[in-house]
C-alpha cells in the first residue's frame, strides 16, 4: 500500500490486550483520519455511553499523507464522546506535531483505545511491541516534565501524547499535548485519558511510509509552500498585541518560527522566546498561536477584514499566511480591493489591560496543566471579568479577591480549577457550561454585561456575561463574543455550521466563499442557496482535510479545489477527483449525522433550539436574525443535504445514495428514519 | 566510537538563529530519505534533527565528513560498500553494503551520524550515510528544500 502502512491496532486498557485490524477494512473507501473514525464509532459505540465511561473509545487515525512529506499532512484526528461538549456527545479533536508520523513509522495507521486500566498506566509502542507500563512515576507531573521523563526512559527520539494534572483530575477542558505544544483540546479528551487511568501514549518507530508519487510530492511542496523557502531569522519585536491591545515591551521580545506538524513547509511565526514561567524563575519558550494573543491583553476584540472570508481570484490568501504575514502582496488592481481590505474594528470590551508577563503566565499554566487555552482565555476569564463588573461575584468565595488583572489571581484560579480545590474548584472543573448551570444560569450566565461598545456605531451592545454558544462551546467568529467582528453573512454561515456540529467548527472549517458569491448573498442571506452551498462546501472540505489529512490553514483553496485530491493521489497512487473526495465527505458527514441522531437524539428542534438564542444578541452593527428567517435558512440546508425538514434526519434515499443502506436500515429499526 | 579529530570536509551546517531559525519541521530528514530511498523513514535519513520540544531550539546533526573518515576505515568491504570519492567524501554503495553496522559504530559522534535500517532479514540491513547528494545536480536535497533556509554546505 502506498500512503497507508496497513494496520490499525485496538488497545484494550482493561485486559491489556491488543488486536490488529487491517486498515484495508476501511480504506480507501473511507479515505483516512476522521472519516475512518466515524465509521468505527458508528460500528462500535452504542447509545448511552458517557464520556468518562470505560465504554467510551478514543479512535485515533492518521491520514494517507501523514509521514509522507506532503505539506500539512502531519496532522491526525481523534474522536469519541467528548467530555467538554454540553450535553456530552460524539465529537472530534485534531492534533499536529510528530506523534502521528511516528505511529506510522511504528507500523500503525491508527488505534482504537478502549476500556479502563486498573492502575495508572502509560502505553509504550515500539514497532510491533506494545507495553502497558506503570504511570506512577509520571502521575501528578506537569506536561513538559512528563514528556521529559518519558524521553529519559525511552530515548530522546520518542514521540508522545500526554495529559497534565487537568486530565488526571478529569477537568472537562483538559487537553492532550504532543511536541511543540500542539494540543488536542476542543473535545476535552484529556479528561477521557484521565478517566481511563491513562497518562500517556509513547511511540517509537523504525519503519517506512512509501508515498506513491515522489515527483508530485515535491511539486506540491513547492506550490503549497509558496512564498516560503527563504531565511527566517529570529526577530526582536518592541511591541506586542494588535489593535487596541498593543503595548510596548520593555527590551522587546524575540519571535521565531515553529513547525506545527511533521514535514510541513509552512510554519507559525508565533514562537515566543524567553518568556515568564508560572512555575519557576527559569525563562521559557512558548507558542502563542491565534487565541493566545488575547491572554496578554483583551481590551478590544479582533478587527476583521472581508478578505479573511470572502475572496477573489486576484486576492485570496491562506489564513495561516495572513496571520504570519507571509502572504503575497495584495493586488490593488482588483476592482473589489477597497471592500476586501477595509478593516472593521472590533468591539470595545475592556476585559483586561495588556500585561505581557501575566499573559505569559496564563499561557504557561494552560500548557503545563494541559487545559484548553481557548476556554481559559475566551470563557473562564472573560466571565470572571464581566461577572465581577456586574457585581455577580460578591457572594462567591474563591479564596482570593477576583481580579483578572492580577497574575496571582490567574494562578490561584487555574490551580483551584485544575486540582478541584475548595467549593468552586470542582464546579468549574466541569467546564463553564456546566458550572454556570450549577451556579444558576439566569443570573450567572444570562446577565447582560454593560461594558460592550461597538466601534462601528459607538453604541453600547448587549452581551451575556457567559460567552456561551451551542454545545457547551464559546462564541467563535459568530458576530458576538470573541472574534465577533464578522458581518452577518459570515456569522449566519458559521452559526449554521456550528448548529449542525457538536463543537466549535471554526478551527477546522473556517468559513470561505468567493466575494462574487457574497455580493449575491448579502441582500437576503437567509434565503440564499449560495450561502448554504458555501456552508456545505466548507463542511465537506473540513471532512476531507481531516481525512486526507491536511490543515485548515491550507485548505480550502477556492481557486485550487483539486488540491486535496492531488495530495491524496500523490500519497496513495489512487486517482480520485475532487468530486470523488466530496462523495466520501458526504458519506462521512452522514455517518456523523447518524451518530448524533442515534446516540444523542439530535433533531431539528434540538439543534435550532441550541443555536437560535445565541444569535439574539446584536452583532457589532446591531444585527440579529429572526426566527422565521433562520428557519428558512435551515430548510434550505436540509433540502440541499437531502434531509427531512421536520426532523432534520437524512432520508433513506440520501443514505443509500452514499452507500449507507445498512445505516438507513438501522435508523429505520430504531425509528429515526423520516 | 573513534576520536573526534576536528578535521572535517565539506558538510551540511546550520545557520545561526540570527540568520535563520530552524523551525524543527523535519523537512531535511524527510527529503533526505525520499530522495535517496523513495520512502519517509527515521531509519533512512542521513541528516538528523535533534528536537527540543520544550524550548523549541532544534539542532541539526549531520555527517561532518571527517578527514580521517573512521567509518570508511572500519568497513570490511572498503572500496566496495564504503567508498571514497575524489572529493574525499566517504559514501556507501548500498548494493554492496552487508549491513554489519561497523561504520556506524566507528562514527566519532554521539549520536552517530550514520543511520541504519534494522531488519530480521539480514539482506535488508543497510547503513545510510550522507554523501552530500553526490549524484544530484542541484546539490544536497536538504539544503534545497529547507523551508527556512537554515542549512548550507560549509
Amino acid at each position: 500500500m502506498f500512503g497507508y502502512v496497513g494496520k490499525i491496532v485496538r488497545i484494550n486498557l482493561t485486559d491489556k490486550s491488543t488486536e490488529i485490524i487491517p486498515t484495508s477494512k476501511y480504506v480507501p473507501e473511507y479515505i483516512g483520519g476522521r472519516t475512518v473514525c466515524n465509521k468505527i464509532f458508528w460500528d462500535e459505540v452504542s447509545p448511552g455511553t458517557a464520556a468518562l465511561d470505560p465504554g467510551n473509545k478514543i479512535i485515533f487515525m492518521t491520514g494517507p499523507t501523514t509521514a509522507t512529506g506532503i505539506p500539512t499532512g502531519g496532522r491526525s484526528e481523534m474522536t469519541g464522546i467528548a467530555a467538554n461538549s454540553y450535553p456530552e456527545m460524539y465529537s472530534w479533536s485534531g492534533i499536529g506535531g510528530f506523534f502521528g508520523s511516528e505511529l506510522k513509522y511504528a507500523g500503525y495507521d491508527g488505534f482504537i483505545l478502549e476500556g479502563k486500566a486498573a492502575e495508572r498506566t502509560y502505553i509504550y509502542i515500539e514497532d510491533d511491541k506494545i507495553s502497558f507500563l506503570s504511570a506512577d512515576p509520571l502521575w501528578g507531573s506537569l506536561v513538559h516534565a512528563s514528556r521529559q521523563k518519558l524521553e529519559e526512559l525511552h530515548g530522546k527520539n520518542v514521540k508522545s501524547l500526554v495529559i497534565g494534572p487537568a486530565g488526571e483530575n478529569l477537568m472537562r477542558n483538559a487537553s492532550i499535548t504532543t511536541s511543540n505544544d500542539n494540543v488536542a483540546a476542543k473535545a476535552g479528551f484529556g479528561a477521557v485519558f484521565g478517566s481511563k487511568n491513562l497518562k500517556a501514549i509513547v511511540v517509537k518507530g523504525s519503519g517506512a511510509v512509501r508515498p506513491a508519487d515522489i515527483e508530485k510530492l515535491f511539486e506540491l511542496r513547492l506550490k503549497m509552500g509558496s512564498p516560503y523557502m527563504r531565511p527566517s531569522p529570529l526577530v526582536r519585536e518592541m511591541t506586542h498585541g494588535m489593535d487596541g491591545n498593543e503595548i510596548p515591551v520593555d527590551g522587546g521580545w524575540l519571535r521565531g518560527q515553529v513547525a506545527c506538524s511533521h514535514g510541513c513547509n509552512q510554519h507559525c511565526n508565533r514562537l515566543m522566546i524567553d518568556m515568564k514561567s508560572a512555575f519557576s524563575d527559569e525563562r521559557i519558550n512558548q507558542i502563542e498561536k491565534c487565541v493566545g494573543i488575547f491572554a496578554y491583553g483583551f481590551k478590544e476584540d479582533c478587527s476583521w477584514t472581508p478578505i479573511q472570508n470572502f475572496e477573489t481570484e486576484m486576492n485570496h490568501f491562506l489564513a495561516c499566511k495572513m496571520l504570519s504575514r507571509e502572504m503575497p502582496e495584495p493586488d490593488p488592481s482588483d476592482p473589489h480591493f477597497d471592500e476586501l481590505f477595509k478593516p472593521v474594528r472590533g468591539d470595545l470590551l475592556n476585559f483586561w489591560k495588556p500585561d505581557f508577563d501575566k499573559g505569559s503566565v496564563m499561557m504557561d499554566m494552560c500548557n503545563e496543566y494541559g487545559i484548553d487555552k481557548w476556554d481559559v482565555i475566551v470563557w473562564f476569564f472573560t466571565w470572571l471579568a464581566m461577572a465581577k463588573k456586574e457585581g455577580l461575584l460578591d457572594e462567591l468565595d474563591f479564596g482570593m479577591d477576583v481580579d483578572v488583572e492580577n497574575e496571582e489571581f490567574v494562578k490561584h484560579f487555574l490551580d483551584m480549577v485544575t486540582y478541584r480545590k475548595g467549593k468552586y474548584g470542582p464546579i468549574f472543573a466541569e467546564g463553564m457550561a456546566r458550572a454556570i448551570r450549577t451556579l444558576g444560569k439566569e443570573k450567572f450566565g444570562d446577565t447582560i454585561y454593560q461594558g460592550r461598545f461597538s466601534q462601528m456605531t459607538g453604541e453600547r451592545l448587549d452581551l451575556p456575561v457567559s460567552l456561551e454558544t451551542a454545545w457547551g462551546h464559546s462564541y467563535h467568529w459568530q458576530g458576538r463574543g470573541f472574534e465577533s467582528t464578522i458581518n452577518k453573512v459570515g456569522w449566519l454561515a458559521t452559526s449554521l455550521s456550528l448548529m449542525l456540529s457538536s463543537r466549535d467548527t471554526q478551527t477546522n472549517a473556517h468559513h470561505h466563499d468567493t466575494y462574487q458569491n457574497y455580493l449575491e448573498i448579502k441582500d437576503d442571506p437567509c434565503h440564499s442557496e449560495l450561502l448554504v452551498d458555501a456552508v456545505i462546501m466548507n463542511e465537506n472540505k473540513a471532512d476531507i482535510k481531516d481525512a486526507v489529512t491536511c490543515c485548515d490553514w491550507q485548505s480550502p483553496d477556492l481557486f485550487w479545489p483539486e488540491m486535496e485530491s492531488e495530495m491524496f493521489a500523490a500519497a496513495t497512487g489512487i486517482d480520485i477527483t475532487e468530486q470523488g473526495l466530496n462523495y466520501a465527505a458526504e458519506r462521512s458527514r452522514l455517518l456523523f449525522r447518524a451518530i448524533l441522531i442515534r446516540n444523542h437524539g439530535r433533531t431539528r428542534d434540538v439543534e435550532v433550539g441550541a443555536i437560535f438564542p445565541t444569535m439574539q444578541f446584536p452583532d457589532p452593527l446591531g444585527e440579529t436574525v429572526g426566527w422565521e428567517d433562520w428557519n428558512d435558512l435551515v430548510d434550505i440546508y436540509y433540502d440541499r443535504r437531502g434531509w427531512d425538514r421536520a426532523t432534520g434526519w437524512p432520508t433513506r434515499e440520501t443514505y443509500e445514495k452514499y452507500g449507507l443502506k445498512d445505516v438507513a436500515d438501522e435508523m429505520e429499526r430504531i425509528g429515526k428514519l423520516p | 566510537m573513534s576520536e573526534i579529530t576536528g578535521a572535517y570536509g565539506r558538510h551540511i551546517a546550520q545557520t545561526s538563529p540570527e540568520e535563520s531559525f530552524c523551525a524543527g519541521c523535519s523537512t531535511c530528514e524527510l527529503v533526505c530519505a525520499l530522495t535517496h530511498d523513495g520512502v519517509a523513514s527515521p531509519s533512512c535519513n542521513r541528516i538528523f534533527v535533534e528536537v527540543d520540544a520544550r524550548m523549541m531550539y532544534h539542532t541539526i546533526l549531520a555527517c561532518m565528513h571527517c578527514s580521517d573518515h573512521p567509518c570508511y576505515n572500519a568497513c570490511p568491504k572498503k572500496d566496495e560498500a564504503m567508498k571514497l570519492g575524489d572529493d574525499g567524501v566517504a559514501y556507501i554503495a548500498e548494493e554492496n553494503c552487508i549491513g554489519c553496522g561497523l561504520c556506524r559504530k566507528a562514527c566519532a559522534f554521539d549520536p552517530p551520524r550514520i543511520n541504519f535500517v534494522k531488519s530480521v532479514d539480514k539482506a535488508q540491513r543497510k547503513s545510510k550515510k550522507c554523501d552530500l547528494c553526490r549524484e544530484r545536480a542541484e546539490g544536497p536535497a536538504c539544503v534545497q528544500w529547507c523551508p527556512v533556509r537554515c542549512l548550507y554546505v560549509s
